[in-house]
């Protein structure tokens, strides 16, 4: 087993695998960009080394500086999170020539999976269901129309390198082709430094329902089921479930045994997700491998009990998987919800800032995986991902119930966050009832702020913060307050006997 | 029991208020509306409301001139209204002569410009599209008008509440 182990991520991911290394017995090396000096997992790792500049080319996303560090630090292996290096095959590579264990696929395996289009070839001769699409990157405009034409509009523009909805573009009509081809290799080469785009049909109103992965260096392969992420926004998952309220059991083993397939065909080892549309009829199609720990790992490790991040390290060790098939079972249902920084009342705007105050949620049931602290400054230049609401209950209706609480309960204030929205999403009918597609947010969010019981919530929070400014108790002590105009008595002496806060 | 008259600003709406206080309850005035809630101090970032048969938790916190208030789960940032004109998180603004500044909305890169002087836009046109935390920020025109003068150049840093485009209203 590995002594110590480098994280090349930084917020909750790398929380989650210090956390790992640490029940392991394993030493911890952080890395950090000046604007993450004083970030969460900088403070809980054994060590940390600075990398450089915030912007992440120079810092997370920069192969040799890493490298470096792993040196410097005596590290043997990398664990790369998700996002920034972890899909990235010449990384991959780079550290099996330095020597490192890359905790991940091989780079082989990686190139392979992470090129879509090779990808897509390759399930299509494994006789893994795949969506109609183009079978090359390199093409005119021309060529891109012909091929929008072929498959029938509408068509998705997707990044041969993609992940994470970055670079995806939905065209309606020939008109949009042109435009969402441009932003979307933009997007593509600034979020993967890579360009190439393609398109496939675009399947309406899907499920997104994806299956967990392990598999050893020597091809022990079993799958841990899937993971329900239909409720997304800009093609980015905000709400995930396992399991999936709409897979019966025979469903299920096909998809499950389809995974398992699929990845033995890539040669793939280590943790993956294999990703599929689940179309009105029921027929699903193979999407993408996700060659990475998934950041709603966690839905799984609930349900079946399984630490993914101590699995990824036992088998990057080169461990022979000690999971069979036949144990793994789903026990109960769990709920993810992500938590961003970002304006739901004005379109999602990233929402940089000082975390001025922050309460988790605890309880039965309820895990916080964050990356952030009272007092920590969210900087402008990484996902704007805070952290990860998890919950568990004996069922899909409990556990619903658990996170709606939960949500209440989880206070992030000083920046404009999800929750209040992410509480609406739970509490809304048509996801009480299981019925979510990938449009759900589209059709029942379009407009968000205005909800019922608004005006007595604006109406609260001002008599909140009228008594916060009045109040010599509270965190505004000395402070004039805010807005204060005129006060036509002398509240003061009045004021006095609820300055102990204790019962009305 | 005494009153107290706020001018608040609400996400950046103007809200006055007046508030009588009593023993361990808030009466709320606003135009002819009337709210009145129970009071209770939980701890220096939380009160808890009693309102109708609901108890409603409340957390607060100071961030300078402004106080945060989450209700709900519902974040609502409250300020005083003199203080805030011109703050950032005000959105664009319209100029005495009628024309739209459009600013950025937050710190970010400038990664297009969709448009140029003397271009005729549509209202929710697409202007300049503004890159931040890795995602790509259409920043739309909330008029119908002419570009009459652009700030910006792909490639820039913007701050947030930099003014990046400004379109004169059509006259019809």
């Amino acid at each position: 087993m590995f002594r110590k182990i480098l994280i090349a991520n930084r917020g909750e991911i790398a929380v989650r695998v210090i956390k790992a290394c640490r029940e392991m017995g394993i030493g911890s090396v952080a890395v950090f960009s000046e604007a993450d000096a004083a970030a969460l997992h900088v403070r809980l790792a054994d060590e940390a080394v600075p990398l450089g500049p915030p912007p992440a080319a120079e810092s997370y996303l920069h192969m040799e500086k890493i490298v470096a560090a792993a040196r410097a630090s005596g590290a043997e292996a990398v664990h790369p999170g998700y996002g920034f290096l972890a899909e990235n095959a010449a990384f991959a590579r780079l550290c099996e020539t330095e020597g490192l264990v890359f905790i991940g696929p091989s780079s082989a395996a990686l190139e392979l999976v992470g090129d879509k289009v090779r990808a897509r070839q390759t399930m299509e001769k494994a006789g893994v269901p795949t969506v109609p699409g183009m079978k090359s990157c390199s093409a005119s405009a021309e060529e891109f129309r012909a091929a929008a034409r072929a498959l029938g509009y509408p068509v998705m523009v997707k990044a041969s390198a993609g992940g994470g909805g970055k670079g995806m573009r939905v065209v309606p009509d020939e008109d949009g082709l042109g435009p969402a081809l441009e932003a979307g290799r933009r997007e593509a080469r600034s979020a993967f430094g890579d360009g190439s785009v393609y398109l496939e049909k675009c399947i309406e109103e899907p499920r997104h329902v994806e299956f967990q992965v392990l598999a050893d260096n020597d091809g022990r392969t079993v799958h841990l089921f899937e993971r329900e992420c239909s409720i997304q926004r800009r093609h980015q998952k905000i709400l995930e479930e396992s399991p999936s309220p709409t897979l019966d059991p025979g469903l299920r083993r096909e998809m499950g045994e389809t995974a398992v397939r699929a990845m033995r065909a890539a040669g793939y080892n280590n943790a993956g997700t294999v990703e599929f549309l689940l179309d009105k009829e029921r027929r699903f199609y193979f999407l993408e491998v996700n060659a990475r720990l998934q950041v709603e790992h966690p839905v799984t490790e609930l349900v079946t009990g399984v630490d993914l991040v101590r699995q990824q390290i036992l088998i990057a060790s080169g461990a022979p998987l000690a999971l069979r098939q036949e144990d793994l079972a789903q026990r109960g249902h769990a709920i993810e919800c992500r938590i961003y920084a970002e304006d739901p009342k004005t379109n999602f705007l990233p929402s940089a800032g000082r975390i001025a105050f922050l309460r988790e949620p605890k309880g039965p049931g309820i895990r916080f995986d964050s990356g952030v602290a009272e007092g920590f400054e969210v900087p402008v230049y990484y996902d704007p991902i805070l952290a990860k609401l998890i919950v568990w209950a004996e069922d899909r209706e409990a556990a619903r119930r658990r996170m709606a609480v939960a949500l209440e309960d989880c206070v992030i204030l000083g920046i404009r966050t999800t929750v209040g929205f992410l509480g609406d999403v739970v509490g809304h009918p048509e996801f009480r009832a299981g019925r979510v597609t990938t449009s759900f947010i589209g059709k029942h969010f379009a407009s968000w702020g205005t909800g019922e019981g608004e005006d007595d919530r604006e109406r609260l929070a001002l008599a909140a913060a009228a008594f916060e400014a009045l109040s010599p108790g509270g965190s505004a002590a000395g402070a004039a307050g805010p807005g204060r105009r005129t006060a036509a008595a002398t509240p003061w002496t009045t004021l006095g006997r609820w300055r102990a806060g204790g019962e009305p | 029991m005494s009153r107290a008259a706020f001018e608040f600003l609400l996400d950046g709406e103007i809200r006055e208020i007046s508030v009588d206080i009593r023993d361990g309850a808030l009466v709320v005035h606003e135009g002819g509306r009337v709210l009145e809630t129970g009071v209770r101090r939980v701890s220096a970032n939380e009160i808890r409301l009693r309102f109708g048969d609901r108890s409603v938790r409340v957390f607060l916190a100071k961030d300078g001139e402004r106080t945060w208030v989450a209700v709900d789960g519902r974040q609502y940032v409250v300020s005083e209204a003199r203080a805030e004109t011109g703050r950032p998180g005000e959105g664009d603004e319209r100029t005495a002569g009628g024309s739209l500044r459009v600013k950025a909305p937050m710190p970010g890169k400038v990664t297009k410009l969709a448009v140029s002087e003397g271009e005729n836009v549509r209202r929710n046109q697409t202007l300049v599209i503004v890159e931040a935390m890795k995602m790509e920020n259409e920043i739309k025109t909330s008029i119908d008008g002419v570009v009459a003068k652009v700030h910006v150049a792909a490639g820039d840093l913007v701050d947030a509440e930099k003014i990046l485009i400004e379109i004169e209203p059509k006259t019809a």
